[in-house]
């Protein structure tokens, strides 16, 4: 079988779960059998694939931005222009004769169906995330909506990260519930490193994920943990504004703002944390939770993540619920016997999350189409 | 002959409020304050209509049409009655016309349906035990004989403890663990004490309690001359059938047919010549042990595993059962009966089995019965309520 899969990022340049989702999906898929080509924009960073039936390839002088839903509107219109610069080359790039092509979010999807069109190769397309849950549900951008529904329309079938986003697609977009598969994301374990109090933050400062909640919380637990530490890890437009929120709240001596991490930092962070906190107002799935778990590190989740439906040991809030936040933080840090056990609790269940058994059931859509 | 004893729990826990860390020493809250008397009456309320009241009205017809040769026993915790007495009084009045026909008896446990078996003293088992003889006393005018601990939580030195109470019989569940090849219809002696065993047959008992409503069960649907038939097959003295009340209107619902299945089923059972039905201390009465029991380590009737792991089979409801335990001495000098009441009411075991990791299909039994979203969260709003009343001390 051969597969053309276009994407956006891979690591080592990587703004997001888009990017480990590929990285997991791709080597797997390799590993069982498939010749799959993966396109992505050319970055400062040079991708290789170890692996003789995976080609990395490269396309164009784009130049891509961390985040796929910038503030900030210069920088905002040079992002759009190098998405449909990088989609228009995409089109040129993609030669031969493949069973299928698998598209990621919208970023990728108006090569895929140009292709499609000129081809009448099959569709697969991924859902990560939509317009609502990017934009927290408060100001959605008709623009990316029209889209995605385009490209929702026009793929064969489409794969939803989670239940959730299933739901979305159905009811926002009108799609036929038939066409989607809901295939949940999967992990490449972290190792646990010697945990210090400190409570982690881990992701783009959008609106979408909810980090000032997570402050507010931090500022509840301050008094009773005075040795907690708080880690908001990350960059985005919202920075400035958690900056002066932590001034405000009189807890800037509590949270370190780190700024973009490198791989080995993530990791290394993910180890040594105490607790995870994943307030996102919006949360297709969350891989990030589930690196987190992995690394033995107990995690308190929007109720409405994606990743918590199929997942049990981890902890439950409303994000707007600081209050409930904050007493789950100081929970897991004053009473060791609900750490320890949902660490190893959480570390037994995130073995069922591999990233092969995400490939055998993309291996079933794939399957379905041709 | 081979007699049916058939025997119901009949229990109601006290759900805990929503109690958060920002609550602990707050001295605003009283110790009134930990129970969600909301939830407990709404719950109440509700099984009281869709069970309680229902199979009793049933079970008392079924005893006067057949002269009272149906009989059967129940356990009503402490907590179940206080519930009755507060909410609907109409509910106990049922039990004691129930035991007015003379074909009901009724069985001793702790008054709290604790784990105080477990504890490294008995003092505190006896007394809750004391509690619950009381509170039969005082409502039937009648001396139980035949004793249930927890969920049917057995060893040998629980056994020795009831025996030397003054009970006949005890009550424990019917596991190869214990019996190897042995048949659970049979009586035994507890091997260190001179207390009859009554076990639980807990495949006929689970036909009913879990499978009744399970379509993908080979001996669905169940009819009370199918189930009939499989018990006067069985061999031995004695068919042990026990199970939740609940099972009746609310584990299973009124429309899976489980009010019609127990109203034939007295009838189907006289159908066959050589069977009847006992109660718990005719059983006793009547019938032999056939050999000895050994239990070093404690089993019970709950989850897969028929051991305590359900309510101590992880780190957190270790904690917690030892943080309870452990401010006895100092509650009981103290000398304050809320107190003491609430220290009490916390010890039920239903705190701890929402408390439980374990995982398959016993997880979605705790599922079921929980009311948190999820283990975790049945730890720390416990924990932290303990921590409270351990800073009110």
């Amino acid at each position: 079988m051969r597969v053309a899969m276009i994407g956006w990022e891979y690591p080592p340049f990587k703004a997001g779960g888009l990017a480990t989702h590929c990285y997991g999906i791709t080597r797997s898929l390799a590993d069982k059998g498939v010749q799959l080509d993966f396109y992505m924009p050319k970055t400062k960073h040079t991708t290789v694939s170890d692996k003789p039936n995976l080609n990395i390839i490269e396309v164009g002088e784009t130049e891509i931005y961390p985040y796929d839903r910038p503030y900030n509107k210069e920088l905002a219109g040079k992002f759009y222009e190098a998405v449909y610069r990088y989609n228009d080359l995409i089109v040129g790039k993609v030669q031969g004769k493949y069973d299928v092509i698998h598209c990621h979010d919208w970023l990728t999807m108006k090569a895929g169906i140009t292709l499609k069109e000129k081809t009448g190769t099959p569709l697969v397309l991924t859902i990560h995330s939509t317009e609502y849950d990017r934009s927290g549900w408060l100001y959605p951008n008709q623009w990316f909506i029209d889209i995605e529904r385009e490209g929702m329309e026009k793929a064969d079938r489409i794969i939803a990260v989670s239940h959730f986003t299933k739901r979305v697609i159905v009811e926002k977009y009108g799609i036929n519930p038939d066409k989607i598969s809901v295939i949940h994301n999967a992990v490449y374990p972290i190792p646990e490193g010697h945990k210090k109090e400190i409570v982690l933050f881990l992701g783009r400062l959008t609106i979408q994920k909810g980090a000032e909640f997570f402050l507010r919380a931090a500022h509840k637990v301050k008094d009773y943990e005075p040795d907690a530490r708080f880690v908001v890890a990350g960059t985005g437009d919202m920075l400035p504004r958690l900056i002066s929120q932590a001034l405000d709240l009189g807890i800037s001596d509590k949270v370190i703002f780190t700024g973009r991490l490198t791989e080995e930092e993530v990791r290394h962070i993910y180890g040594i944390s105490s607790v995870y906190v994943m307030p996102s107002v919006s949360e297709p799935f969350g891989i990030t939770a589930l690196e987190a778990i992995s690394a033995g590190t107990p995690t308190i989740a929007s109720k409405t993540a994606g990743f918590s439906e199929a997942f049990n040991n981890c902890l439950r809030v409303d994000f707007w619920d600081t209050d409930e936040m904050a007493n789950k933080i100081i929970s897991l840090l004053r009473y060791k016997p609900l750490h320890r056990t949902l660490s190893r609790e959480g570390k037994r269940e995130i073995e069922l999350f591999t990233w092969y058994q995400v490939a055998d059931k993309t291996l079933g859509v794939y399957n379905g189409v041709i | 002959m081979t007699s049916v004893c058939l025997y119901f729990e009949v229990h109601q826990p006290i759900r805990l409020n929503r109690f958060s860390v920002f609550h602990i020493g707050n001295n605003n809250n009283t110790v009134s304050s930990y129970f969600d008397s909301q939830l407990n009456q709404e719950i109440f309320t509700k099984v009281s209509k869709k069970c309680y009241l229902p199979t009793n009205n049933l079970l008392l017809d079924l005893i006067n049409k057949y002269d009272g040769k149906f009989r059967i026993s129940f356990s009503l915790t402490g907590t179940f009655v206080e519930y009755c007495n507060q909410y609907i009084p109409e509910v106990i009045d049922s039990f004691k016309d129930l035991f007015k026909t003379g074909a009901v008896d009724m069985i001793e446990e702790t008054y709290y349906h604790s784990l105080s078996s477990l504890y490294d003293e008995l003092d505190e088992f006896e007394e809750q035990v004391k509690m619950h003889s009381r509170m039969i006393k005082k409502l039937f005018n009648y001396k139980p004989r035949i004793f249930r601990n927890t969920e049917a939580i057995y060893d040998n030195r629980i056994a020795k403890k009831v025996a030397e109470m003054g009970y006949k019989g005890i009550i424990t569940e019917g596991t190869e663990k214990i019996l190897q090849w042995r048949s659970p219809n049979f009586l035994y002696k507890s091997t260190n004490a001179n207390i009859k065993v009554l076990l639980r047959n807990y495949t006929l008992s689970d036909d009913v309690g879990f499978r009744f409503s399970a379509r993908l069960w080979p001996g669905h649907p169940l009819t009370a001359d199918k189930y009939a038939r499989w018990m006067a097959q069985s061999e031995g003295d004695v068919v042990n059938l026990f199970m939740d009340y609940e099972t009746f209107g609310e584990h299973h619902w009124i429309e899976t047919g489980i009010f019609d299945f127990l109203k034939h089923f007295p009838g189907k059972v006289f159908e066959h010549d050589h069977m009847d039905f006992v109660t718990v201390s005719e059983a006793v009465e009547r019938y032999e042990s056939v050999g000895e029991i050994d239990v070093p380590w404690a089993i019970s009737w709950a989850d897969a595993d028929r051991d305590v792991s359900t309510w101590l089979g992880n780190d957190m409801q270790i904690a917690c059962f030892n943080e309870l335990k452990n401010i006895g001495r100092k509650m009981k000098e103290k000398r304050n009966k809320e107190m003491l009441d609430t220290w009490r009411r916390l010890q039920t075991s239903d705190h701890l089995y929402y408390v439980s990791t374990k995982g398959m299909e016993d997880g979605d039994v705790h599922k079921y019965f929980s009311p948190y979203d999820g283990p975790y969260d049945g730890f720390i709003n416990y924990m932290n309520i303990l921590q409270d009343l351990k800073q009110k001390l």
